[in-house]
C-alpha cells in the first residue's frame, strides 16, 4: 500500500519547483547534462556497508555518471571524529555541493555553517541538523512517528482488548530521527492514557542490545502490545526476542527503514510486523536530483531550505503484504 | 626506582588481616555481597524480577558474556590481554553464517571457522611469545587486522550481515538443547568446564599460573611459556567463536560494529576484574568469573528493567569498574615480585 500525503507531496513539489525556476530563470533554458558537468560533489555517510548508504550512493553515483560531474564519497565508518575529520577536509577542498547524513542533531551543526558560509551547499540527506542548509531530503521523522504511534493507539488502545503497553527502541536518544520520532510518538500517546510506555531504552543500533533489553521486558510486561523501533536493521533483534519467546502473534513490532529486500523476509519471516519504508531507492533518486537543482544554483527564494520529502511505504504483514514494496540493490 | 611502585615490607592490608585470608579474596567477597544486596534490593523493589523466567533471560543474555570472559580470564591469568577477543568473536561468527547462509553443511561451516580462528590466535600467540610484542599491541594490531580483512575482503565492505530465521543452523543455535535448556547456556557450561580443566586439570594450567605470578621466573626455570602461550591464545579464540555463534544466531545478525563500539570489551574487562582475577595475573578461576558475570548480568538486567537509558547503564558500569580497580589496587598492592616487565 502506497502512503498517501497529499500536503507533502505537494510542498516537495512546489520546492521542487521553485529550485528549478530559479535556475531556469537565471540561465534561460537550460540543461542540466552541459550545465553542471565537471563540477565537485562530496558525499558524507555516517557509514558505508549499509544498505540504505549503499542505496543512496548508487543512485547519485548513476546521476553523476549521467551528468558529469564527480561524486566522492568519504566513509567514516561510524566514527564521529572520523566523520568531523572528512567533514572539515571536505570544506577545505570547496566543492560545488557537500551531502552530509547526521547522526545527531548538534554533531556536524557548526562545520555545516561553516560550509554554507563558504558558499558550499549542503544537502542534508534522510536525518537533519539542528543547523539548516540550502536542502533537504529525506524522511519526515515527525509524520512517521505520528502515524506509528496512532496505529499503535489503534492496535493496543482502547477498545482493542489489549494491555496498552509499549517498548519503544530507540538508535541513540540524541539521533535526529530517534529524536523526532519519540517526539512526536509521545504527543500522540499523551492523549491516550491507556497506552503505557513500559520501556524506551536506545540500543545503540545494535540488533543484539536490542534483542537483550527486548527479552528483559518481555519477561517483565509478558503482556506487552507493541514494540516501536525506530530502525528496522536494529528492530530485527528485537523481533527475533519475541519469536524466541513465542508471542509473535501477540506482540506487534513496527520499525522504519529503507525498505530494501531483506526488511520483506524479515516481514515474512515475523520478525517485523509493519515496517514504515522511506524507499532508500527513491532517496538516491531525490538526492541525485536534488543534486542536479543545487548545481545549477537553485536556491529556495526567501533563503530557506529547499525541503523534499520521500514517499512512504507501509510494509504490512498480512492478507495486503506486498514484497513488491521493497527494492533490491 | 622509576616505574616501580614502593611499599611497605608488611604487603597486608588491614582488611585482610581482620577477615584472616588472602588479600585475593577479599575483592570477590565483597562483590559477592553487592551482588547480594542488588538481588535482594531488585527483588524487593522491581516487579518481575525474582522469577524463573526473568533466571532464564539472565542466562541467556550473559552467555556469549560469559564465554568471552572464560577466554580473557584464561589470558589475564597467564598475564597477557586480549584485546582482539570481539573481533574475534564476530569474525568466527563472519566464517560460519556467510557458509551456513551459502548452503554449506553446519559442521563444515563450524569446521571451517574453528581452523581459522585458532589461526588468528596461533598469531597472537606467536607475536607475544617469539617476536616479543606486548600482548595489548600485538592483539590491538590483530583487533584492527580480522576486521579490515573480514569486513572488506568477505563481507564486500558490509557492516551488518543479517541472518534468516528459518535457517536450520540458525534455529539450532538459538533454540533449546534440552527441555528449558537453550543452546547458549548449554555452551556456556561447555566452555565453563573446559576452562576449569585448562586451569585445574592439566599442565598448561600450571604453567599459566606460574607465567601469570612471575613470568620470568617461570621462562628461567624451563617452563614451556611460549607453547603455552600460544595454547592461551588458540583457547581465548575458540571461546570468541563460541559467543560470535551464539550472540548472531539469537539476534540474526552479525554486526561488526560490536567490535568499534568497544561496550562489549569493556563489560569482558570489568568481569575479569570484578570477579577478582587482578590484571597482573597469576590468580583466581571459574568461581572468579561467575562472581563478575553474576555482578555485570544483575546490574544489567535490573537496569533495563528499570528502563534506565543505554548511557546511564554505561556510566553506571564505569563507575563499578573504577571502584573495582581501586579496591583491587588496595587489597593486592603491587610490590617487586609482582610489579615486573609484561605488567599492564
Amino acid at each position: 500500500m502506497v502512503y498517501k500525503f497529499g500536503n507533502r507531496v505537494r510542498n516537495a513539489a512546489i520546492a521542487l519547483l521553485v529550485g528549478a525556476s530559479v535556475a531556469l530563470g537565471s540561465a534561460g533554458t537550460t540543461s542540466a547534462g552541459t550545465d553542471i558537468a565537471g563540477k565537485k560533489v562530496i558525499f558524507i555517510p555516517i557509514a558505508m556497508g549499509i544498505s540504505l548508504t549503499e542505496g543512496w550512493a548508487r543512485r547519485m553515483k548513476e546521476d553523476a555518471a549521467l551528468h558529469g560531474y564527480t561524486l566522492e564519497i568519504r566513509d567514516p565508518a561510524f566514527s564521529s571524529s572520523a566523520m568531523a575529520e572528512l567533514l572539515a577536509k571536505a570544506i577545505s577542498e570547496k566543492p560545488d555541493v557537500l551531502v552530509v547524513h547526521n547522526p545527531t542533531v548538534q554533531l556536524l551543526a557548526r562545520q555545516i555553517k561553516q560550509a554554507e558560509a563558504a558558499g558550499i551547499k549542503v544537502l542534508q540527506l534522510n536525518l537533519q541538523s539542528n543547523q539548516p542548509s540550502s536542502a533537504f531530503v529525506g524522511a519526515n521523522w515527525t509524520r512517521i512517528g505520528h502515524d506509528v504511534a496512532e496505529d499503535i493507539v489503534k492496535e493496543c488502545g482502547a477498545g482493542s482488548g489489549k494491555s496498552g503497553k509499549v517498548a519503544i527502541i530507540p538508535g541513540q536518544l540524541t539521533a535526529a530521527d530517534s529524536v523526532m520520532l519519540n517526539d512526536a510518538a509521545f504527543k500522540v500517546f499523551k492523549d491516550h492514557p491507556e497506552i503505557q510506555v513500559v520501556s524506551n531504552q536506545a540500543s545503540d543500533w545494535e540488533p543484539e542490545k536490542a534483542r537483550q533489553i527486548t527479552a528483559t521486558v518481555l519477561q517483565q510486561h509478558p503482556d506487552l502490545c507493541a514494540i516501536f523501533g525506530h530502525w528496522d536493521v536494529h528492530t530485527m533483534g528485537a523481533g527475533h526476542a519475541v519469536k524466541d519467546a513465542g508471542l509473535e502473534d501477540k506482540v506487534l513490532v513496527y520499525a522504519t527503514g529503507g525498505g530494501d529486500n531483506v526488511t520483506c523476509k524479515a516481514v515474512e519471516d515475523k520478525i517485523l510486523d509493519r515496517v514504515w519504508s522511506y524507499d532508500a531507492d527513491g532517496q538516491g533518486r531525490d538526492a541525485a536530483t536534488m543534486i542536479d537543482l543545487l548545481l545549477q544554483g537553485a536556491s529556495a527564494k526567501d533563503g530557506s531550505m529547499l525541503s523534499v520529502d520521500s514517499p512512504l511505504k507501509i510494509i504490512k504483514a498480512g492478507p495486503t503484504y506486498d514484497p513488491s514494496l521493497c527494492w533490491k540493490m | 626506582m622509576p616505574g616501580v611502585r614502593m611499599v611497605p615490607a608488611m604487603t597486608e592490608t588491614a582488611l585482610s588481616k581482620m577477615v584472616g585470608r588472602r588479600e585475593g579474596g577479599i575483592l570477590e567477597r565483597v562483590v559477592l555481597a553487592v551482588t547480594f544486596g542488588l538481588v535482594v534490593i531488585f527483588t524487593l523493589f522491581i516487579d518481575g524480577f525474582a522469577t524463573a523466567g526473568n533466571l532464564r533471560v539472565v542466562l541467556s543474555n550473559s552467555a556469549s558474556l560469559v564465554m568471552l570472559s572464560c577466554g580473557m580470564a584464561v589470558v589475564i591469568i597467564s598475564r597477557g590481554l586480549d584485546l582482539s577477543l570481539i573481533a574475534q568473536m564476530v569474525a568466527g561468527a563472519t566464517i560460519f553464517s556467510v557458509m551456513v547462509s551459502g548452503g554449506s553443511p553446519a559442521s563444515l561451516a563450524l569446521l571451517v571457522a574453528v581452523v581459522a580462528m585458532a589461526t588468528v590466535g596461533f598469531v597472537n600467540a606467536f607475536l607475544i611469545a617469539y617476536v616479543g610484542i606486548s600482548a595489548m599491541l600485538a592483539t590491538l594490531a590483530s583487533a584492527m587486522f580480522v576486521t579490515g580483512v573480514f569486513r572488506f575482503a568477505i563481507l564486500r565492505g558490509e557492516f551488518i550481515l543479517l541472518l534468516p530465521k528459518s535457517n536450520p543452523a540458525v534455529m539450532f543455535l538459538a533454540g533449546n538443547i534440552l527441555p528449558g535448556v537453550t543452546v547458549p547456556v548449554a555452551l556456556m557450561i561447555v566452555t565453563l568446564v573446559a576452562t576449569a580443566l585448562l586451569l585445574r586439570v592439566s599442565t598448561a594450567g600450571s604453567v599459566i599460573y606460574a607465567m601469570g605470578d612471575n613470568y620470568q621466573a617461570a621462562r628461567l626455570t624451563g617452563l614451556p611459556v611460549r607453547r603455552t602461550t600460544v595454547i592461551v591464545y588458540v583457547f581465548a579464540s575458540i571461546t570468541a567463536l563460541l559467543a560470535g555463534l551464539v550472540t548472531s544466531a539469537a539476534s540474526g545478525a552479525v554486526d561488526f560494529r560490536t567490535v568499534s563500539s568497544g561496550t562489549l570489551l569493556f563489560d569482558v574487562i570489568l568481569v575479569v576484574v570484578l570477579g577478582g582475577i587482578p590484571l597482573r595475573g597469576g590468580r583466581g578461576g571459574i568461581r572468579n568469573i561467575l562472581i563478575g558475570a553474576a555482578l555485570i548480568a544483575i546490574l544489567r538486567n535490573g537496569m533495563t528493567l528499570m528502563n534506565f537509558t543505554t548511557q546511564t547503564q554505561d556510566a553506571l558500569r564505569g563507575v563499578v569498574l573504577i571502584l573495582a580497580i581501586v579496591i583491587d589496587n588496595y587489597l593486592n598492592p603491587r610490590d617487586t615480585e609482582t610489579d615486573t616487565v609484561g605488567d599492564l
